[in-house]
């Protein structure tokens, strides 16, 4: 049976939700000593501290619990995918399971990838946000962009996650009055996102990040084929893997073209592994495949044994 | 106060309430486990059980605070002129 891993992106994340994971699972609390080794702090208490959803250590922490818990998953439930695939953020952790980037390179990577993009967006492009919404087909989307465009606002979509749920990136300014449209249609807004993600006019941040960062970033082919979250291709090269997190910053997520792969490919089962609160529940994934949901939670739950007679 | 029928809705979208807690005025449905997709489901159910269509203000973040601020919505609705 053909089966899929699935790193989901990143989204808010309660540190109690994940707290007693980190301390208690074994491959947490390696990778994490590891994470703290490449970093040189003490990122569980970095982490504990941080009061952002999107901080440097809020992100370093959500790819250690996502490579955690699908190690987890290896040991407890002999996970053996057969594709790789990480939707946003989630590409950081695929990079890392799939073999193509090694742990602590991968954590020193975001962590510094983290530090540009907060650098970069307090001085180019200030106040651009990326709000994500659900319950609006593709039809009233583009009635409202429209609008936009007629008022000459700038806005670019940066996640096609269904049919019916989006994320777009447009100026602050402009979120009120998008919120209202959309509640006006029977849409639900549900998060803003800064620093925002996947847009076209961030040509100038993956330039630095590619010069600055990913020169010093050494990527080998995968071993586990890797499904670019931008097209749906699938990345069997060192190259093709490097380009998938460098072109993340510029193009939108195509989350349908993800499972489009994996249907031709005949996956039947998805796991997803990570804090996740979207990317495995959403009716793209759970409508095609049987889905399962790797979290701290799980993880943390008592193990059901059934006793012989 | 609210019917059965949106008590028993309600419940199946709180999976940290349990079965012989009670559902009161002021409970906190996302400490009660309701996320933003479980949200999206426990909407939908509530339009096709009510034949009602949350819009405009219904659809905020407060209006799915507690058991109270959800029912007053519907009643809103369920009392407009159709």
């Amino acid at each position: 049976m053909t089966s899929a891993i699935v790193f989901p992106g990143m989204g808010p994340c309660d540190f109690t939700d994940v707290a007693k994971f980190m301390l208690v699972d074994r491959d947490a609390r390696e990778l994490l000593a590891t994470a703290s080794g490449a970093l040189d702090y003490d990122l569980f208490a970095r982490y504990r501290d941080s009061d952002s959803d999107y901080s440097e250590y809020a992100q370093v922490a959500f790819l250690v619990n996502c490579v955690a818990l699908a190690r987890w998953a290896e040991r407890r439930v002999d996970l053996r995918p057969d594709l790789v695939a990480g939707p946003s953020f989630g590409g950081k952790a695929a990079a890392v399971y799939s073999g193509a980037l090694d742990f602590a390179e991968a954590v020193r990577m975001t962590a510094r990838l983290s530090r540009i993009e907060t650098e970069y967006f307090a001085a180019e492009q200030r106040g651009v946000v990326t709000m994500s919404f659900v319950r609006t087909p593709q039809d009233r989307l583009r009635e409202i962009l429209a609008e936009l465009d007629e008022a000459g606002e700038w806005y670019e979509i940066s996640c096609y996650v269904d049919t019916d749920f989006w994320m777009v990136t447009l100026h602050e300014r402009r979120i009120d009055w998008f919120a209202q449209r959309l509640r006006a249609g029977g849409g639900l807004p549900l998060y803003v996102m800064g620093p925002p993600l996947h847009a076209a006019a961030f040509q100038p941040l993956r330039d630095r990040v590619e010069a600055e960062l990913f020169g010093s970033l050494h990527f080998t082919d995968p071993w586990i084929p890797v499904v670019a979250d931008q097209d749906g291709t699938v990345r069997d090269t060192a190259d093709g893997v490097r380009a998938m997190l460098l072109d993340g910053i510029v193009a939108p997520v195509r989350w349908p073209e993800v499972v489009d792969t994996f249907q031709r490919r005949e996956v039947e089962t998805v796991h997803v592994c990570g804090p996740d609160r979207l990317w495995g529940r959403v009716g793209a994934t759970v409508r095609n495949f049987r889905t399962t949901i790797v979290d701290p939670r799980r993880a943390m739950s008592p193990i059901r044994r059934t006793v012989a007679a | 106060m609210w019917d059965q029928r949106f008590e028993t809705i309600v419940r199946q979208h709180l999976p940290f309430l349990g079965p012989e807690e009670p559902l009161l005025d002021g409970t906190s449905l996302r400490d009660s486990g309701l996320d933003s997709l479980a949200m999206v489901e426990l909407l939908a159910t509530l339009e096709s059980e009510y034949k009602v269509r949350f819009v405009d203000e219904a659809m905020s973040m407060e209006t799915f605070a507690t058991p109270k601020t959800l029912w007053s919505a519907m009643s809103d609705m369920l009392s407009a002129p159709a």
